[in-house]
Protein backbone atom coordinates (compact mmCIF):
# COMPACT_ATOMS: atom_id res chain seq x y z
CA UNK A 1 0.00 0.00 0.00
CA UNK A 2 1.33 3.21 -1.33
CA UNK A 3 1.57 5.52 2.58
CA UNK A 4 1.01 8.54 1.25
CA UNK A 5 -0.51 10.46 4.29
CA UNK A 6 -2.94 12.70 2.65
CA UNK A 7 -2.09 16.49 3.21
CA UNK A 8 -5.24 18.30 4.81
CA UNK A 9 -7.76 19.72 2.31
CA UNK A 10 -7.65 22.96 1.88
CA UNK A 11 -10.18 24.95 4.21
CA UNK A 12 -11.09 21.55 6.30
CA UNK A 13 -11.11 24.07 9.45
CA UNK A 14 -13.06 26.74 8.07
CA UNK A 15 -15.45 23.92 6.65
CA UNK A 16 -15.70 22.68 10.31
CA UNK A 17 -16.19 26.38 11.61
CA UNK A 18 -19.12 26.54 9.00
CA UNK A 19 -21.17 23.28 10.40
CA UNK A 20 -20.72 24.44 13.69
CA UNK A 21 -22.16 28.16 13.42
CA UNK A 22 -25.44 27.53 12.48
CA UNK A 23 -25.57 25.66 15.60
CA UNK A 24 -23.91 28.01 17.84
CA UNK A 25 -26.10 30.74 16.73
CA UNK A 26 -29.22 28.82 16.98
CA UNK A 27 -28.61 28.06 20.22
CA UNK A 28 -27.66 31.18 21.26
CA UNK A 29 -30.90 32.94 19.95
CA UNK A 30 -32.80 30.21 21.70
CA UNK A 31 -30.98 31.41 25.07
CA UNK A 32 -31.91 34.75 24.34
CA UNK A 33 -35.47 34.10 23.61
CA UNK A 34 -35.56 32.25 27.03
CA UNK A 35 -33.61 35.18 28.69
CA UNK A 36 -35.73 37.59 27.37
CA UNK A 37 -39.34 35.49 28.21
CA UNK A 38 -38.43 35.45 31.84
CA UNK A 39 -37.07 38.45 32.02
CA UNK A 40 -39.88 39.98 30.98
CA UNK A 41 -42.59 38.07 32.77
CA UNK A 42 -43.92 35.83 30.57
CA UNK A 43 -42.57 32.76 32.34
CA UNK A 44 -42.42 32.47 35.94
CA UNK A 45 -38.79 32.51 37.44
CA UNK A 46 -39.86 29.90 39.67
CA UNK A 47 -41.05 27.38 37.60
CA UNK A 48 -38.23 28.21 34.55
CA UNK A 49 -35.32 29.97 36.07
CA UNK A 50 -33.39 31.94 33.49
CA UNK A 51 -30.49 31.00 31.64
CA UNK A 52 -28.49 32.91 33.46
CA UNK A 53 -29.30 32.09 36.90
CA UNK A 54 -28.39 28.30 35.28
CA UNK A 55 -25.12 29.59 34.42
CA UNK A 56 -24.75 31.26 37.95
CA UNK A 57 -26.07 27.99 39.62
CA UNK A 58 -23.34 25.94 37.53
CA UNK A 59 -21.06 28.45 38.98
CA UNK A 60 -21.96 27.83 41.86
CA UNK A 61 -21.74 24.36 42.01
CA UNK A 62 -18.31 23.44 40.55
CA UNK A 63 -16.71 26.68 41.40
CA UNK A 64 -17.45 28.60 44.24
CA UNK A 65 -18.76 26.14 46.22
CA UNK A 66 -17.84 22.56 44.28
CA UNK A 67 -20.49 20.73 46.20
CA UNK A 68 -21.04 18.33 42.99
CA UNK A 69 -17.52 17.33 42.65
CA UNK A 70 -18.30 14.34 45.24
CA UNK A 71 -21.88 13.33 44.04
CA UNK A 72 -20.99 13.54 40.95
CA UNK A 73 -18.03 10.70 41.45
CA UNK A 74 -20.40 8.78 43.63
CA UNK A 75 -23.09 8.50 40.79
CA UNK A 76 -20.63 8.01 38.26
CA UNK A 77 -19.09 4.87 40.12
CA UNK A 78 -22.49 3.19 41.09
CA UNK A 79 -23.22 3.57 37.46
CA UNK A 80 -19.71 2.02 36.18
CA UNK A 81 -19.80 -0.66 39.13
CA UNK A 82 -23.19 -1.19 37.95
CA UNK A 83 -22.92 -1.56 34.16
CA UNK A 84 -19.69 -3.48 35.12
CA UNK A 85 -21.24 -6.76 37.37
CA UNK A 86 -24.40 -5.96 34.60
CA UNK A 87 -22.28 -6.86 31.86
CA UNK A 88 -19.99 -9.61 33.45
CA UNK A 89 -22.92 -11.67 34.55
CA UNK A 90 -24.95 -10.90 30.58
CA UNK A 91 -21.70 -12.11 28.81
CA UNK A 92 -21.37 -14.93 30.49
CA UNK A 93 -24.93 -16.04 30.62
CA UNK A 94 -25.11 -15.29 26.95
CA UNK A 95 -21.56 -17.66 26.05
CA UNK A 96 -23.11 -20.33 27.88
CA UNK A 97 -26.17 -20.10 26.44
CA UNK A 98 -25.14 -19.85 22.92
CA UNK A 99 -22.43 -22.78 23.81
CA UNK A 100 -24.86 -25.27 25.34
CA UNK A 101 -28.64 -25.14 23.79
CA UNK A 102 -30.34 -26.62 27.24
CA UNK A 103 -28.89 -23.84 28.96
CA UNK A 104 -30.64 -21.27 26.36
CA UNK A 105 -33.36 -23.22 26.94
CA UNK A 106 -33.82 -23.22 30.73
CA UNK A 107 -32.18 -19.62 30.79
CA UNK A 108 -34.49 -18.11 28.38
CA UNK A 109 -37.71 -17.50 30.17
CA UNK A 110 -36.01 -15.99 33.21
CA UNK A 111 -34.42 -13.66 30.95
CA UNK A 112 -37.83 -12.60 29.36
CA UNK A 113 -39.81 -12.52 32.84
CA UNK A 114 -36.80 -10.04 33.94
CA UNK A 115 -36.86 -7.97 31.30
CA UNK A 116 -41.04 -7.25 30.79
CA UNK A 117 -41.05 -6.32 34.35
CA UNK A 118 -40.19 -2.65 35.22
CA UNK A 119 -36.72 -2.61 36.34
CA UNK A 120 -37.46 0.38 38.44
CA UNK A 121 -40.33 -0.89 40.05
CA UNK A 122 -38.05 -2.88 42.03
CA UNK A 123 -36.28 0.32 43.42
CA UNK A 124 -37.85 -0.19 46.99
CA UNK A 125 -37.10 -3.97 47.03
CA UNK A 126 -33.59 -3.62 45.83
CA UNK A 127 -32.93 -0.49 48.54
CA UNK A 128 -34.50 -2.72 51.51
CA UNK A 129 -32.34 -5.70 50.65
CA UNK A 130 -29.23 -3.21 50.12
CA UNK A 131 -29.95 -0.46 51.97
CA UNK A 132 -29.19 3.36 51.77
CA UNK A 133 -25.73 3.53 50.53
CA UNK A 134 -24.10 2.83 47.44
CA UNK A 135 -24.95 -0.78 47.31
CA UNK A 136 -28.63 -0.36 46.57
CA UNK A 137 -27.75 1.72 43.55
CA UNK A 138 -25.33 -0.63 41.98
CA UNK A 139 -27.51 -3.59 42.26
CA UNK A 140 -30.17 -1.46 40.24
CA UNK A 141 -27.83 -0.25 37.60
CA UNK A 142 -26.65 -4.00 37.47
CA UNK A 143 -30.01 -5.71 37.12
CA UNK A 144 -31.49 -2.64 34.75
CA UNK A 145 -28.04 -3.11 32.49
CA UNK A 146 -28.71 -6.57 32.69
CA UNK A 147 -31.23 -7.55 30.01
CA UNK A 148 -30.01 -5.39 26.34
CA UNK A 149 -26.41 -6.88 26.91
CA UNK A 150 -27.46 -10.61 27.40
CA UNK A 151 -29.98 -10.49 24.25
CA UNK A 152 -27.68 -8.28 21.81
CA UNK A 153 -25.06 -10.97 22.53
CA UNK A 154 -26.88 -14.05 22.90
CA UNK A 155 -28.23 -12.86 18.93
CA UNK A 156 -24.78 -12.00 17.87
CA UNK A 157 -23.41 -15.23 19.10
CA UNK A 158 -26.43 -17.45 17.32
CA UNK A 159 -26.26 -16.00 13.99
CA UNK A 160 -25.16 -18.40 11.78
CA UNK A 161 -22.91 -17.95 8.91
CA UNK A 162 -23.19 -20.54 6.81
CA UNK A 163 -20.56 -19.56 3.90
CA UNK A 164 -17.92 -19.31 6.37
CA UNK A 165 -18.77 -22.01 8.79
CA UNK A 166 -18.45 -24.63 5.98
CA UNK A 167 -14.76 -22.65 5.29
CA UNK A 168 -13.31 -23.34 8.64
CA UNK A 169 -14.95 -26.61 8.19
CA UNK A 170 -13.27 -27.37 4.99
CA UNK A 171 -9.81 -26.62 6.46
CA UNK A 172 -10.62 -28.85 9.27
CA UNK A 173 -11.32 -26.97 12.07
CA UNK A 174 -12.80 -27.90 15.61
CA UNK A 175 -16.47 -26.10 16.99
CA UNK A 176 -13.94 -24.76 19.71
CA UNK A 177 -11.72 -22.92 17.15
CA UNK A 178 -15.16 -21.98 15.34
CA UNK A 179 -16.57 -20.42 17.93
CA UNK A 180 -13.27 -18.80 19.21
CA UNK A 181 -12.26 -17.79 15.58
CA UNK A 182 -15.35 -17.32 13.99
CA UNK A 183 -18.39 -16.48 16.02
CA UNK A 184 -16.83 -14.30 18.79
CA UNK A 185 -15.45 -11.82 16.70
CA UNK A 186 -18.74 -11.66 14.51
CA UNK A 187 -20.53 -11.31 17.70
CA UNK A 188 -18.78 -8.58 18.53
CA UNK A 189 -20.27 -5.70 16.82
CA UNK A 190 -23.84 -6.14 18.61
CA UNK A 191 -21.88 -7.25 21.66
CA UNK A 192 -20.96 -3.30 22.24
CA UNK A 193 -24.48 -2.40 20.80
CA UNK A 194 -25.41 -3.98 23.83
CA UNK A 195 -23.02 -2.17 25.77
CA UNK A 196 -23.95 0.89 24.87
CA UNK A 197 -27.36 0.78 25.90
CA UNK A 198 -26.24 -1.23 29.10
CA UNK A 199 -24.12 1.81 29.79
CA UNK A 200 -26.80 4.33 28.78
CA UNK A 201 -29.54 2.36 31.32
CA UNK A 202 -27.23 1.23 34.55
CA UNK A 203 -27.05 5.59 34.69
CA UNK A 204 -30.64 5.59 34.60
CA UNK A 205 -30.79 2.88 37.19
CA UNK A 206 -28.52 4.74 39.75
CA UNK A 207 -30.06 7.61 39.68
CA UNK A 208 -33.69 6.46 39.98
CA UNK A 209 -32.31 4.50 43.12
CA UNK A 210 -30.80 7.75 44.67
CA UNK A 211 -34.23 9.39 44.14
CA UNK A 212 -35.77 6.57 45.94
CA UNK A 213 -33.36 6.64 49.09
CA UNK A 214 -30.23 7.70 49.27
CA UNK A 215 -27.79 10.24 51.54
CA UNK A 216 -24.87 10.79 48.36
CA UNK A 217 -25.23 11.03 44.39
CA UNK A 218 -26.60 13.58 41.99
CA UNK A 219 -30.03 12.30 41.55
CA UNK A 220 -30.08 13.26 45.90
CA UNK A 221 -28.75 16.70 45.54
CA UNK A 222 -31.13 17.03 42.95
CA UNK A 223 -34.42 16.37 44.75
CA UNK A 224 -32.85 18.39 47.38
CA UNK A 225 -32.80 21.50 45.43
CA UNK A 226 -36.02 20.57 43.84
CA UNK A 227 -37.95 20.81 47.14
CA UNK A 228 -36.40 24.07 47.61
CA UNK A 229 -37.78 24.83 44.87
CA UNK A 230 -34.28 26.09 43.39
CA UNK A 231 -35.10 25.27 40.14
CA UNK A 232 -31.87 26.91 38.88
CA UNK A 233 -29.54 24.63 40.46
CA UNK A 234 -31.55 21.61 39.89
CA UNK A 235 -31.46 22.29 36.54
CA UNK A 236 -27.36 22.77 36.86
CA UNK A 237 -27.58 19.15 38.26
CA UNK A 238 -29.11 17.40 35.86
CA UNK A 239 -26.71 19.18 33.24
CA UNK A 240 -24.42 17.00 35.74
CA UNK A 241 -26.08 13.50 34.67
CA UNK A 242 -25.97 14.27 30.97
CA UNK A 243 -22.29 15.00 31.51
CA UNK A 244 -21.74 12.04 32.90
CA UNK A 245 -23.80 10.36 30.30
CA UNK A 246 -22.00 11.32 27.66
CA UNK A 247 -18.42 10.74 29.20
CA UNK A 248 -19.83 6.97 29.55
CA UNK A 249 -21.64 6.95 26.34
CA UNK A 250 -18.18 8.03 24.26
CA UNK A 251 -15.65 5.97 26.19
CA UNK A 252 -17.77 3.26 25.24
CA UNK A 253 -17.61 4.52 21.63
CA UNK A 254 -13.93 5.27 21.59
CA UNK A 255 -13.72 1.32 22.94
CA UNK A 256 -16.29 0.54 20.33
CA UNK A 257 -14.20 2.00 17.34
CA UNK A 258 -10.78 0.60 18.16
CA UNK A 259 -12.51 -2.81 19.16
CA UNK A 260 -15.12 -3.24 16.24
CA UNK A 261 -12.53 -1.32 13.48
CA UNK A 262 -13.89 -3.10 10.92
CA UNK A 263 -17.13 -1.51 10.72
CA UNK A 264 -15.66 1.96 10.76
CA UNK A 265 -14.57 2.75 7.39
CA UNK A 266 -12.30 5.72 9.01
CA UNK A 267 -10.50 3.32 11.33
CA UNK A 268 -9.40 0.75 8.32
CA UNK A 269 -6.30 2.52 7.07
CA UNK A 270 -5.07 3.15 10.77
CA UNK A 271 -5.73 -0.42 11.82
CA UNK A 272 -3.70 -1.61 8.75
CA UNK A 273 -0.75 0.86 9.53
CA UNK A 274 -1.00 -0.92 13.21
CA UNK A 275 -0.49 -4.27 11.62
CA UNK A 276 2.25 -3.81 9.14
CA UNK A 277 4.13 -2.08 12.12
CA UNK A 278 3.62 -4.96 13.92
CA UNK A 279 4.41 -7.41 11.20
CA UNK A 280 7.71 -5.66 10.04
CA UNK A 281 8.69 -5.86 13.91
CA UNK A 282 8.06 -9.69 14.31
CA UNK A 283 9.66 -10.01 11.21
CA UNK A 284 12.59 -8.11 11.82
CA UNK A 285 13.16 -6.22 8.72
CA UNK B 1 -26.05 -44.86 -18.01
CA UNK B 2 -22.95 -46.33 -17.16
CA UNK B 3 -19.82 -43.86 -18.16
CA UNK B 4 -16.53 -44.69 -18.20
CA UNK B 5 -13.60 -42.47 -18.59
CA UNK B 6 -10.04 -44.00 -20.00
CA UNK B 7 -8.99 -45.79 -17.02
CA UNK B 8 -5.17 -44.89 -16.04
CA UNK B 9 -3.54 -47.66 -13.97
CA UNK B 10 -4.28 -46.97 -10.17
CA UNK B 11 -1.02 -45.41 -8.79
CA UNK B 12 -1.62 -42.74 -11.41
CA UNK B 13 -4.56 -41.45 -9.65
CA UNK B 14 -5.30 -38.46 -7.39
CA UNK B 15 -9.09 -38.87 -6.97
CA UNK B 16 -10.70 -41.96 -7.38
CA UNK B 17 -14.09 -42.67 -7.44
CA UNK B 18 -16.08 -46.34 -8.21
CA UNK B 19 -20.13 -45.64 -8.52
CA UNK B 20 -19.98 -42.63 -6.43
CA UNK B 21 -23.53 -41.55 -5.32
CA UNK B 22 -24.84 -39.00 -2.84
CA UNK B 23 -28.78 -38.69 -2.08
CA UNK B 24 -30.45 -35.89 0.34
CA UNK B 25 -33.61 -36.38 2.07
CA UNK B 26 -33.40 -39.97 3.14
CA UNK B 27 -33.45 -40.76 -1.17
CA UNK B 28 -35.99 -38.25 -2.15
CA UNK B 29 -33.33 -35.93 -4.41
CA UNK B 30 -30.60 -38.00 -6.28
CA UNK B 31 -27.94 -34.92 -6.13
CA UNK B 32 -25.28 -37.99 -7.86
CA UNK B 33 -25.24 -40.70 -9.18
CA UNK B 34 -22.92 -43.52 -10.41
CA UNK B 35 -20.03 -41.06 -10.67
CA UNK B 36 -16.77 -43.19 -11.89
CA UNK B 37 -13.41 -41.47 -12.76
CA UNK B 38 -9.53 -41.34 -12.23
CA UNK B 39 -8.08 -38.14 -12.06
CA UNK B 40 -4.25 -37.68 -12.87
CA UNK B 41 -1.72 -35.83 -10.33
CA UNK B 42 -1.16 -32.43 -11.73
CA UNK B 43 -4.24 -32.29 -14.13
CA UNK B 44 -6.96 -29.32 -14.40
CA UNK B 45 -10.43 -31.10 -14.31
CA UNK B 46 -13.46 -28.59 -14.89
CA UNK B 47 -17.01 -30.12 -14.05
CA UNK B 48 -19.52 -28.25 -16.14
CA UNK B 49 -23.34 -28.28 -16.07
CA UNK B 50 -26.09 -26.54 -15.46
CA UNK B 51 -27.32 -26.30 -11.51
CA UNK B 52 -28.37 -29.39 -9.70
CA UNK B 53 -26.33 -31.66 -12.16
CA UNK B 54 -24.43 -32.59 -8.96
CA UNK B 55 -21.29 -30.85 -9.66
CA UNK B 56 -20.89 -28.84 -6.12
CA UNK B 57 -22.19 -32.23 -4.28
CA UNK B 58 -19.34 -33.71 -6.38
CA UNK B 59 -16.68 -31.53 -5.39
CA UNK B 60 -18.22 -31.01 -1.26
CA UNK B 61 -17.95 -35.11 -1.48
CA UNK B 62 -14.06 -35.09 -2.02
CA UNK B 63 -13.62 -32.28 0.75
CA UNK B 64 -15.24 -34.31 2.95
CA UNK B 65 -17.93 -31.82 4.20
CA UNK B 66 -20.53 -34.43 3.34
CA UNK B 67 -20.86 -38.16 3.12
CA UNK B 68 -21.92 -39.95 0.41
CA UNK B 69 -24.34 -42.33 0.48
CA UNK B 70 -22.86 -45.29 -2.13
CA UNK B 71 -19.77 -45.91 -3.85
CA UNK B 72 -16.01 -45.70 -2.77
CA UNK B 73 -13.96 -42.17 -3.46
CA UNK B 74 -10.39 -42.09 -2.95
CA UNK B 75 -7.60 -39.34 -2.51
CA UNK B 76 -3.94 -40.47 -2.58
CA UNK B 77 -5.67 -44.02 -1.86
CA UNK B 78 -7.07 -43.19 1.01
CA UNK B 79 -11.22 -43.41 1.30
CA UNK B 80 -12.77 -39.92 2.00
CA UNK B 81 -14.43 -39.46 5.41
CA UNK B 82 -13.26 -36.12 6.66
CA UNK B 83 -12.26 -32.58 5.87
CA UNK B 84 -8.10 -33.02 5.38
CA UNK B 85 -4.96 -31.53 4.69
CA UNK B 86 -4.29 -32.96 1.54
CA UNK B 87 -7.57 -31.18 0.10
CA UNK B 88 -8.58 -27.76 -0.34
CA UNK B 89 -10.90 -26.04 -1.25
CA UNK B 90 -12.38 -22.54 -2.61
CA UNK B 91 -15.69 -21.33 -2.84
CA UNK B 92 -17.93 -18.41 -4.60
CA UNK B 93 -17.77 -16.33 -1.96
CA UNK B 94 -14.64 -15.02 -0.96
CA UNK B 95 -15.44 -15.95 2.63
CA UNK B 96 -12.85 -13.54 4.03
CA UNK B 97 -12.66 -12.84 7.88
CA UNK B 98 -13.92 -8.94 8.06
CA UNK B 99 -11.31 -8.19 11.25
CA UNK B 100 -8.38 -9.89 9.80
CA UNK B 101 -5.95 -8.24 7.06
CA UNK B 102 -4.84 -10.54 3.87
CA UNK B 103 -2.23 -11.84 5.63
CA UNK B 104 -3.84 -12.92 8.70
CA UNK B 105 -6.93 -14.28 6.35
CA UNK B 106 -3.79 -16.52 4.25
CA UNK B 107 -2.43 -18.13 7.88
CA UNK B 108 -5.94 -19.15 9.09
CA UNK B 109 -5.54 -22.34 7.50
CA UNK B 110 -2.07 -22.53 9.80
CA UNK B 111 -3.42 -21.62 12.70
CA UNK B 112 -6.24 -24.17 12.95
CA UNK B 113 -4.01 -27.04 12.81
CA UNK B 114 -0.83 -25.74 14.75
CA UNK B 115 1.22 -22.45 16.02
CA UNK B 116 2.21 -20.60 13.15
CA UNK B 117 5.36 -19.85 12.52
CA UNK B 118 7.93 -17.11 11.18
CA UNK B 119 8.14 -19.78 8.51
CA UNK B 120 4.54 -19.80 7.75
CA UNK B 121 4.23 -15.88 7.85
CA UNK B 122 7.70 -15.74 4.93
CA UNK B 123 4.84 -18.54 2.87
CA UNK B 124 1.84 -16.37 3.47
CA UNK B 125 3.20 -13.16 2.54
CA UNK B 126 4.93 -14.76 -0.65
CA UNK B 127 1.79 -16.59 -1.45
CA UNK B 128 0.23 -13.22 -1.53
CA UNK B 129 2.74 -11.50 -3.69
CA UNK B 130 2.48 -14.55 -6.21
CA UNK B 131 -1.60 -13.83 -6.53
CA UNK B 132 -0.36 -9.96 -7.20
CA UNK B 133 -1.01 -8.98 -4.02
CA UNK B 134 2.26 -7.73 -2.90
CA UNK B 135 1.38 -4.28 -1.49
CA UNK B 136 -2.33 -5.42 0.09
CA UNK B 137 -0.35 -7.79 3.31
CA UNK B 138 -2.19 -5.54 5.78
CA UNK B 139 -5.03 -4.61 3.96
CA UNK B 140 -8.52 -5.29 5.58
CA UNK B 141 -11.55 -7.52 2.81
CA UNK B 142 -13.53 -4.11 2.99
CA UNK B 143 -10.46 -2.11 1.83
CA UNK B 144 -10.36 -4.96 -1.19
CA UNK B 145 -12.11 -5.28 -4.71
CA UNK B 146 -14.42 -8.32 -5.38
CA UNK B 147 -11.56 -9.68 -7.49
CA UNK B 148 -8.70 -8.63 -4.83
CA UNK B 149 -10.68 -10.54 -2.21
CA UNK B 150 -10.90 -13.74 -4.59
CA UNK B 151 -7.22 -13.74 -4.88
CA UNK B 152 -6.69 -13.37 -0.99
CA UNK B 153 -8.61 -16.45 -1.01
CA UNK B 154 -7.01 -18.31 -3.30
CA UNK B 155 -3.65 -17.36 -1.71
CA UNK B 156 -5.47 -19.04 1.89
CA UNK B 157 -6.35 -21.85 -0.36
CA UNK B 158 -2.71 -22.82 -0.98
CA UNK B 159 -1.43 -21.71 2.22
CA UNK B 160 -3.47 -24.99 3.08
CA UNK B 161 -0.36 -26.95 1.53
CA UNK B 162 -2.74 -29.09 -0.50
CA UNK B 163 -1.79 -30.75 -3.27
CA UNK B 164 -5.67 -31.42 -4.41
CA UNK B 165 -7.79 -27.96 -5.09
CA UNK B 166 -11.22 -27.96 -5.50
CA UNK B 167 -13.17 -24.53 -6.59
CA UNK B 168 -16.62 -24.10 -6.73
CA UNK B 169 -17.01 -21.21 -9.01
CA UNK B 170 -14.28 -19.23 -7.48
CA UNK B 171 -14.66 -16.27 -9.73
CA UNK B 172 -18.33 -16.52 -10.71
CA UNK B 173 -19.62 -13.64 -9.09
CA UNK B 174 -17.11 -11.24 -10.53
CA UNK B 175 -17.47 -9.47 -13.91
CA UNK B 176 -16.14 -11.13 -17.34
CA UNK B 177 -13.00 -8.96 -17.46
CA UNK B 178 -11.57 -9.63 -14.02
CA UNK B 179 -12.71 -13.38 -14.18
CA UNK B 180 -10.77 -14.15 -17.64
CA UNK B 181 -7.32 -11.95 -16.03
CA UNK B 182 -7.81 -14.71 -12.88
CA UNK B 183 -8.48 -17.58 -14.78
CA UNK B 184 -5.19 -16.78 -16.63
CA UNK B 185 -3.39 -16.70 -13.84
CA UNK B 186 -5.05 -19.50 -11.89
CA UNK B 187 -3.61 -22.07 -14.74
CA UNK B 188 -0.48 -20.36 -14.48
CA UNK B 189 -0.72 -20.85 -10.47
CA UNK B 190 -1.64 -24.51 -10.44
CA UNK B 191 0.94 -25.59 -12.74
CA UNK B 192 3.43 -23.77 -10.53
CA UNK B 193 2.57 -25.37 -7.35
CA UNK B 194 2.06 -28.66 -9.67
CA UNK B 195 -1.42 -29.40 -7.58
CA UNK B 196 -4.28 -31.26 -9.42
CA UNK B 197 -7.05 -28.96 -9.67
CA UNK B 198 -11.32 -29.41 -9.89
CA UNK B 199 -12.73 -26.15 -10.93
CA UNK B 200 -16.80 -25.70 -11.23
CA UNK B 201 -18.41 -23.67 -13.61
CA UNK B 202 -21.35 -23.29 -15.75
CA UNK B 203 -19.66 -21.53 -18.50
CA UNK B 204 -18.74 -24.13 -21.04
CA UNK B 205 -15.97 -22.05 -22.75
CA UNK B 206 -14.27 -21.48 -19.53
CA UNK B 207 -14.62 -25.10 -18.74
CA UNK B 208 -12.57 -26.00 -21.88
CA UNK B 209 -10.17 -23.45 -21.66
CA UNK B 210 -8.79 -24.29 -18.41
CA UNK B 211 -8.84 -27.99 -18.26
CA UNK B 212 -7.36 -31.61 -19.36
CA UNK B 213 -10.58 -32.88 -19.03
CA UNK B 214 -14.44 -31.46 -18.69
CA UNK B 215 -16.76 -33.71 -16.98
CA UNK B 216 -19.72 -32.87 -18.76
CA UNK B 217 -22.50 -33.18 -16.09
CA UNK B 218 -26.19 -33.14 -16.41
CA UNK B 219 -29.21 -32.89 -13.77
CA UNK B 220 -32.21 -35.08 -12.78
CA UNK B 221 -30.43 -36.96 -11.35
CA UNK B 222 -26.94 -35.54 -11.16
CA UNK B 223 -24.22 -37.54 -13.18
CA UNK B 224 -21.71 -37.40 -15.13
CA UNK B 225 -22.61 -37.95 -18.99
CA UNK B 226 -19.24 -37.99 -20.59
CA UNK B 227 -15.84 -37.09 -20.06
CA UNK B 228 -13.86 -34.73 -22.64
CA UNK B 229 -10.06 -34.86 -22.92
CA UNK B 230 -8.78 -31.40 -24.18
CA UNK B 231 -5.80 -31.68 -26.13
CA UNK B 232 -4.22 -28.24 -25.69
CA UNK B 233 -1.04 -27.50 -23.74
CA UNK B 234 -1.44 -25.78 -20.78
CA UNK B 235 -1.04 -23.24 -19.77
CA UNK B 236 -2.85 -21.16 -23.00
CA UNK B 237 -2.82 -17.84 -24.56
CA UNK B 238 -6.52 -16.47 -24.70
CA UNK B 239 -6.63 -16.40 -28.05
CA UNK B 240 -6.95 -20.12 -27.86
CA UNK B 241 -10.58 -19.84 -27.22
CA UNK B 242 -11.29 -18.43 -31.50
CA UNK B 243 -9.75 -21.57 -32.46
CA UNK B 244 -11.73 -23.87 -35.04
CA UNK B 245 -10.55 -26.93 -32.49
CA UNK B 246 -11.38 -25.02 -29.51
CA UNK B 247 -15.35 -24.64 -31.31
CA UNK B 248 -15.78 -27.67 -32.02
CA UNK B 249 -14.93 -28.58 -28.06
CA UNK B 250 -17.39 -26.10 -27.20
CA UNK B 251 -20.06 -27.40 -30.11
CA UNK B 252 -19.33 -30.93 -28.45
CA UNK B 253 -20.13 -29.83 -24.87
CA UNK B 254 -23.40 -28.08 -25.44
CA UNK B 255 -24.41 -31.01 -27.88
CA UNK B 256 -23.92 -33.31 -24.68
CA UNK B 257 -25.85 -30.77 -22.53
CA UNK B 258 -28.72 -30.48 -24.41
CA UNK B 259 -31.38 -28.24 -24.01
CA UNK B 260 -30.72 -27.95 -20.59
CA UNK B 261 -27.90 -25.33 -21.09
Amino acid sequence: MSDVSSPKAPGTADHLMFRILPHLVLFAVLLLIWEMAVRTGIITSIIIPAPSKIIGAIWELYVTKGTIYRHFFITFTEAVVGFAIGAGVAVTLAVCSALWDPFKRYVSPYAIVLNVTPGIALTPIIIAWFGYGMGSKIALAAVISFFPIFVNTLTGLIQRDEDREELFRSIGATDAQIFRKLRVPAALPLLFAGLKIGLTTALIGAVVAEFAQATDGVGVLMSRFSFQLNMAASLATLLSMTVIGLILFYSMEFLDDRIVFWRRESRGAAASRAKARAWKSRMGQ
Amino acid sequence: MNVMASQPSKTDSVVGAQGLGKTFGGGAVVALEDASFDIRPGSFVSLVGPSGCGKSTLLRLIAGLIERTSGNLQVHGKEVTDPRTDVGMMFQKATLLDWRTAVENVLLPTEVSRAVTKEDQKNAAELLRMVGLKDFLFAFPSQLSGGMQQRVALARLLQTGADVLLLDEPFGALDEFTRERLNVELMRIVKEVQATTLFVTHNIAEAIFLADQVFVMTPRPGRIAKIVDVPFDRPRPLSIQTSPEFNTLVAEVRDILGEDH
